[in-house]
């Protein structure tokens, strides 16, 4: 095969993916929307189904998929897993109103979470590089963070610290209310995101050249500005692969935020299949809501690498030539 | 009229790294618009030298003074000092995710404090003098290494140096390439820029220099005049260097 069959073979499959990627996301995000734009802007004005009612009604599919899977004859066995699919689909269609509500909680955690833990990662892997004698500090900050289970880090914000207690005398009830448990939770996550996101900026800030700041102090530049003006710019283009990754998971971490009772995604999925115990639908619908997230969550963060690129740094020249050479 | 102090004075400078001493004791002084060049075989202490001078490494003994003050002196501001000690660098070292012209402009808004319209004109100015204006907006990526190195010369330069140093600026360049910054280098001794020079142009040396001091393992072993030097060296040591170099050519 010659690099010309092979190069419009890749074009071509790439096109594919997006194709399937990108229509997948219009149809999640229009999904996300019309719910959204239902409940909270037409049903307060009496237009519409009305705030958490189906658009799509369930219930016809669902008759469907019970007859069929009760069905007995020659075809039975391809016609009742196929009311069991169907079943499944109008349990998903059911209770999807109310992951779509969730949905925006989940997106909430995870975007605070990875913005506010960005605002204190960078000075903790610029510490953790060139703080001298300070560097230890960073260093045990990120160990102790990573090396410790999230959900444990979550429980100790909740129930164990000041930050409860404060909380506490803010709500009317006393027990820590899922509003409360809300901002805990962003704490938790904050925390927890901003010592994975330094590892991998501290690795970014170390693959720029020495000869950078060196540079830029020639010039009279202080070490603080040469490492904003200078080295920093660099590094967070370095770093936005990884960061992706950061991302990534934290948008499918925020998941345990059910744990302090966070009406998000799973929270509510749980709390509905602990009662109708239909998880196998519940819970594939779930997943696809994930993948949704995190195709988004890609989808964005390859447009946001390809407007700050510059010529030459980072690695999406080297990428992008690859496909298209 | 008043006497003035050489510009820039080196006495009795050393620095060890570890254990090891890279200079023993190095004495010189430049006057205004002299262009001195400094040769020697790797790991003599050039590079060292000129980073002792604007302070990127700090010496152990000896003093340093420019326009006859103590570099080092308590009421010295370091990145006061850097401004008026220019510096170009073997490795180039262009800002990788600035523009040419933002390269330049970087230090005169962030250093001098010249707000950006007045920081663009300076910088476009600096760019026309090395030849390079229509290169403005690449980056340093879409630009030859000649043309990198004369941008690394125009931000130097942007800072009003009271001293320019050269630390090897076309070793690391194809000989066509490096013919470029060359007649940029040659150009600023025209305009009487006192300039210290790590190189191993000979033809620059020969032609531009007022004075070469050759540096072997942390000693001025000789200087003098072109001249002197390239013709009647006293020291066998020189004259095997130079030999050695005009072999290479």
């Amino acid at each position: 095969m010659d690099t010309d069959s092979v190069s419009r073979d890749t074009l071509h499959s790439a096109g594919i993916e997006q194709l399937v990627v990108g229509s997948g996301l219009i149809l999640f995000w229009g999904w996300l929307l019309a719910r959204w734009v239902n409940d909270w802007l037409l049903a307060p004005l009496g237009v519409g189904p009305g705030a958490g009612e189906h658009i799509i009604a369930p219930s016809a599919i669902a008759s469907v998929g019970s007859t069929l899977s009760g069905a007995s004859g020659p075809a039975s066995a391809l016609v009742n897993p196929l009311g069991g699919a169907l079943t499944g689909m109008a349990t998903a269609i059911e209770i999807a109103p109310s992951i779509a509500t969730a949905v925006v909680f989940t997106i909430a955690l995870t975007v605070a979470g990875m913005l506010l833990g960005l605002v204190l990662a960078v000075p903790l892997a610029v510490l953790r590089v060139y703080g001298g004698p300070f560097r230890w500090l960073a260093l045990a900050y990120t160990e102790l963070i990573r090396g410790t289970p999230l959900l444990a880090q979550l429980f100790v914000w909740y129930y164990g610290l000041p930050l409860a207690v404060w909380l506490q005398g803010v709500g009317p009830i006393g027990g820590a209310l899922p509003e409360q448990a809300f901002w805990i939770a962003i704490f938790g996550f904050t925390i927890n995101s901003s010592a994975y996101q330094a590892e991998y900026i501290r690795g970014a800030l170390e693959s720029v050249d020495t000869g950078q700041l060196t540079a830029a102090r020639a010039i009279g530049l202080s070490k603080l500005e040469g490492i904003r003006h200078v080295v920093l710019p660099q590094t967070l283009r370095y770093a936005v692969p990884a960061w992706t990754n950061e991302f990534v998971y934290l948008a499918k971490y925020s998941s345990l935020a059910a744990f302090l009772n966070v009406p998000e995604v799973y929270y509510q999925a749980e709390q509905i299949a602990s009662q109708t115990f239909a998880y196998t639908p519940i819970f594939g619908f779930v997943g696809l809501v994930y993948l949704g997230l995190v195709l988004s969550i890609t989808d964005g963060m390859r447009r946001v690498e390809r407007a700050i690129a510059i010529p030459g740094l980072g690695s999406l020249e080297g990428r992008e030539q690859g496909n298209t050479e | 009229m008043s006497h003035q102090p050489p510009l820039l004075e080196l006495r009795d400078v050393h620095k060890s790294f570890d254990n090891e001493e890279v200079l023993k004791g190095i004495d010189m002084s430049i006057e205004r618009g002299d262009v001195e060049v400094l040769v020697g075989p790797s790991g003599s202490g050039k590079s060292t030298l000129l980073r002792c001078i604007n302070r990127l490494t700090e010496i152990d003994r000896g003093q340093i003074l420019l326009d006859g003050e103590d570099v080092a002196g308590p009421d010295v501001d370091v990145n006061e000092l850097r401004q008026q000690v220019g510096m170009v660098f073997q490795d180039i070292n262009l800002f990788a995710h600035l523009t040419a012209r933002d390269n330049v402009t970087l230090g005169l808004r962030k250093v001098k404090g010249l707000d950006t319209e007045a920081a663009r004109a300076r910088a476009e100015d600096e760019l026309r003098r090395v030849g390079l204006a229509d290169q403005a907006d690449s980056y340093p990526a879409q630009l030859s290494g000649g043309q990198k190195q004369r941008v690394g010369i125009a931000r130097a330069l942007a800072m009003d140096p009271k001293l320019l140093m050269f630390d090897e600026p076309t070793s690391a360049l194809d000989p066509e390439l490096s013919s470029s910054v060359l007649e940029v280098m040659e150009e600023l001794v025209a305009e009487g820029m006192t300039m210290l020079v790590v190189t191993h142009e000979m033809r620059f040396a020969r032609g531009a220099a007022d004075r070469i001091s050759f540096l072997d393992n942390g000693r001025i072993v000789e200087r003098g005049p072109p001249a002197q030097l390239f013709e009647t060296p006293e020291h066998e040591r020189t004259r095997s260097f130079f030999e050695s170099i005009a072999s290479e050519a």
